[in-house]
């Protein structure tokens, strides 16, 4: 047992490192299929406010949300470093997100990482499953990426 | 052994031969004498038989084992055809058919023995007048054969190596056989058959030589038989009986080889075959007698092929469904390219890149085209199990009826082909269950006690209709209207107003049916709604006409293709939509004066018929940029028999688009149904028209 235990303890997780507003947040790497930058989105009619539309990627139709929107910010300002990461998600297939900016690649082991445990019922807008300790002591917030492309109104 | 490499063509074959076996024993009802029907079904039993066999499925195994009996007797004429032994063999498929889905969705074949049905087969063969030896039919086609043909493996040669294996194995007392196995002309893959043959042979010894050699049987470069040497301890009567087992395999014979002669030719030794000195001789005498019956057939296997006289085997080549989604995004991207080559020229005036467009642009076309034949298929395969599915609806709702089917070789696209069968299915059965009268009241009203229903399939320019037709009753508008009013579909005051075509399209919606009692056959409630969104689903329409007492057609028209169409480009407020061309009727230029409100609706009133507008700006909820002053351009377009004219800002002209599907994450716009890429490589929207209605 003791051994097994340690051998989770060690396990290390990549994530991407985005900035939404004034946080960072954490995109777990093995959803992330590409990054790419803003470009022309299609509005799509009639659907939940924070899908912003569609887009081309090589030759592909992906949808694009706003996680802004989503989490309830203010509205996006594209700028030059906005991206759009293209998530690749078993349950909802192929999505990408728009963010403000890209920072970096992080590798934190499990014990670095914090979960968090939350009652989803009251938490309606609750994203995270985690928290993230850097080892000069800041913090990230670790996105659920199932809850951020939850249709939560839908269900 | 492990055969599971071979589970989709087991499951493949054996879908084909029940189909066959289905087919061919309704024949039989209705031909009990016709021997032809008779030897093909006992074929494909014993072809059932075998591959269950291989595969490892032994209670299929044993109800085939049991079926192919009863086919044996009624071939040995010994038992009489019989209504109820037909409906014993229906219900036997039906088991066979189960087990065929367990094995699909588990890989095993479940453990239901089905032994009442094994009882009742036994029966029917116990009630055999004078039974005649099966053996005797069975000794005859080994005989017919011809000796030469059977014995091929005298001509294997052995070098020096091999022939130290085999004087080693006859040192340790195991048995030298030369074995020549025969394969049925209509086995579509051979390499696989002999395959097996050889795992099966691998399980009980060693094969040392080949003859065409193990590389080019794999190829598939050897005609209908092959030749081997092989060592085992096994008596020659298992090791035969082993190789028969495989499925397609017509015949193995084999003999113990007693002494390998170091000359070059083997001896063999069996009863009718001749001494081992003779067989050097004639083998070094008349190499010319043997060997043209092999070789050259087996260089070209083709020229062989055509004089087929066995029918009913599909003679078509599977092709992975997802290699040919890889050939379709080929395409795709080349239009794409294609595309950008267009706008690039724009304004160019450089005769070289339009003659490339132009040249390009055929070369597409062509593409496009043999690609979507190759994902054409016949609707045969979905419209031949409703024969039976007729006759057993006629049995249970105690009605006679005949099914009169044409134009089965209708083709469409596969993946419409696998989506049709049910709402084909549950169409048939509403025109038996509500459709047709029974007997008496049919023969009150002074028509054929028999009732037909009709299955009609045609193309009709870039669609394929399909038409269900009944003579039966026809729809009870007054039925219609008051279970509707009583369900709340309408309220009674719509009801007054309603059409009578009007009324029958009720029939469609969710939640509605009309038969009184509910039974097992139709009327759920979930039917003809079901049917609509399936077919929706798949770009087409259904609609119905009836007429008292004359019948119903329900009439179903599909796109020929789904992937690749020709579509009208428009600009509603600053975007890029665009709109099939099948569904577009005219493009007329509006002065609006000219618009008129009926019932708070905008109409157009356009040359006698009263055309409701639909402003797609609003729709698609963004600003017109247009003058609200200014002419309209509105778009026509029909669904079914109504029209809607689509006010849009402008037309930007027809382009052939590639659909792309918006993906299952964007589900809540009802009136866009996909998207396509456009040569700039933005992403235009494709309206759904009949959304709109």
């Amino acid at each position: 047992m003791e051994e097994v235990k340690v051998a989770l303890d060690s396990e290390t997780t990549q994530f991407i490192v985005v900035k939404l507003g004034d946080e960072q947040y954490g995109i777990d790497i093995k959803f992330v299929d590409n990054i790419v930058r803003m470009q022309h989105i299609t509005r799509v009619p009639n659907v939940q406010e924070y899908l912003k539309g569609v887009i081309n990627l090589r030759g592909e139709v992906i949808p694009v949300m706003s996680a802004r929107l989503k989490m309830g910010l203010p509205a996006d300002e594209y700028t030059k470093s906005t991206r759009i990461i293209i998530l690749r998600l078993e349950q909802h297939g192929t999505i990408g997100i728009v963010v403000d900016e890209v920072k970096e690649v992080v590798t934190l082991d499990n014990r670095q990482i914090e979960k968090v445990s939350y009652d989803s019922k009251e938490e309606k807008d609750y994203f995270l499953f985690g928290i993230g300790k850097y080892e000069d002591g800041g913090l990230i917030s670790l996105l659920d990426l199932n809850a951020v492309v939850l249709d939560k109104e839908g269900v | 052994m492990d055969v599971s490499q071979y589970l989709e063509i087991f499951l493949d074959e054996t879908k084909e031969h029940l189909q066959s076996l289905n087919t061919e024993i309704l024949n039989l009802e209705q031909d009990p004498e016709n021997s032809d029907t008779i030897n093909e079904i006992f074929r494909a039993a014993h072809s059932l038989k075998g591959m269950a066999g291989t595969m490892g499925y032994k209670r299929m195994q044993n109800l085939t084992h049991d079926m192919e009996n009863v086919f044996s007797e009624v071939r040995n004429g010994a038992i009489k055809v019989k209504g109820n032994m037909i409906d014993i063999l229906f219900q036997c498929l039906d088991a066979l058919e189960e087990y065929l889905n367990t094995i699909q969705e588990t890989g095993e074949e479940g453990t239901n023995d089905n032994e009442p049905l094994i009882t009742l087969l036994n029966d029917v063969l116990d009630s055999k007048e004078g039974g005649v030896p099966k053996e005797e039919k069975k000794e005859k086609p080994k005989t017919g054969n011809g000796e030469e043909d059977n014995k091929k493996w005298l001509d294997i040669k052995f070098d020096d190596t091999q022939k130290r294996v085999i004087s080693e194995a006859t040192s340790q007392g195991k048995g030298i056989y030369g074995i020549t196995v025969k394969v049925q002309e209509a086995c579509i893959l051979k390499a696989a058959r002999a395959f097996l043959v050889f795992k099966a042979l691998e399980e009980m010894g060693e094969v040392i030589i080949s003859k065409p050699s193990v590389q080019d049987i794999e190829d598939e470069r050897f005609d209908l038989d092959f030749s081997l040497i092989y060592i085992s301890e096994s008596p020659l009567e298992t090791i035969l009986k082993s190789v028969r087992s495989v499925s397609e395999i017509e015949d193995a014979q084999g003999a113990l080889l007693e002494d390998v002669p170091v000359n070059g030719a083997v001896a063999a030794v069996e009863s009718q075959s001749a001494v081992p000195e003779v067989v050097a001789e004639e083998k070094d005498n008349a190499p010319a007698a043997d060997k043209p019956a092999s070789q050259p057939a087996a260089v070209k296997p083709n020229e062989k092929k055509a004089p087929v006289s066995k029918p009913v085997v599909n003679r078509t080549v599977r092709v992975d469904i997802e290699k040919l989604d890889v050939l379709m995004n080929l395409v795709s991207e080349l239009i794409i390219a294609k595309n950008s080559l267009v706008s690039a020229s724009v304004g160019d005036r450089n005769n070289s890149v339009n003659e490339h467009i132009e040249y390009l642009e055929s070369v597409t076309t062509n593409l496009h085209e043999s690609v979507m034949k190759v994902r054409m298929v016949p609707i045969e395969s979905v419209v031949n199990k409703f024969p039976r599915m007729i006759r057993d609806l006629s049995k249970k709702l105690d009605k006679k009826m005949e099914l009169y089917m044409s134009g089965e070789e209708t083709e469409l696209d596969r993946t419409v082909v696998d989506e049709i069968g049910d709402p084909l299915m549950h169409l048939l059965r509403n025109a038996a269950d509500h459709g047709l009268e029974s007997g008496e009241v049919r023969k009150a009203k002074g028509k054929p006690s028999v009732g037909s229903i009709f299955l009609d399939a045609y193309q009709d320019g870039n669609n394929v209709v399909i038409e269900v037709r009944d003579d039966g009753a026809g729809i009870n508008i007054e039925g219609v209207k008051g279970k509707a009013i009583d369900k709340g579909v309408i309220t009674p005051e719509q009801g007054e107003n309603m059409s009578d075509q009007e009324i029958i399209n009720l029939l469609f919606h969710a939640g509605f049916s009309t038969s009184e009692v509910v039974s097992d056959v139709s009327g759920r409630g979930v039917g003809l709604d079901v049917v609509k969104s399936k077919i929706e689903s798949l770009s087409g329409e259904v609609e119905v006409k009836s007429k008292i007492d004359v019948g119903s057609t329900w009439t179903i028209r599909l796109p020929l293709t789904l992937a690749i169409i020709q579509a009208l480009m428009v600009d509603v407020g600053g975007e890029k939509y665009a709109i099939s061309l099948g569904s577009i009727q005219t493009i007329e230029d509006i002065v609006p004066t000219d618009i008129k409100t009926v019932q708070n609706k905008e109409v157009i009133h356009l040359r006698g018929l009263v055309i409701p507008l639909i402003r797609l700006s609003e729709v698609l909820d963004i600003e017109s940029k247009k003058n609200p002053e200014d002419n309209m351009t509105v778009v026509i377009v029909k669904k079914g028999d109504r029209q809607s004219g689509l006010v849009v800002d402008e037309l930007m002209g027809q382009q052939e688009i590639v659909i792309k599907s918006l993906g299952k994450y964007i589900t809540r716009c009802k009136v866009i149904s996909g998207a396509t890429i456009l040569g700039d490589g933005e992403v235009a929207l494709i309206l759904d028209t009949n959304a709109l209605f």
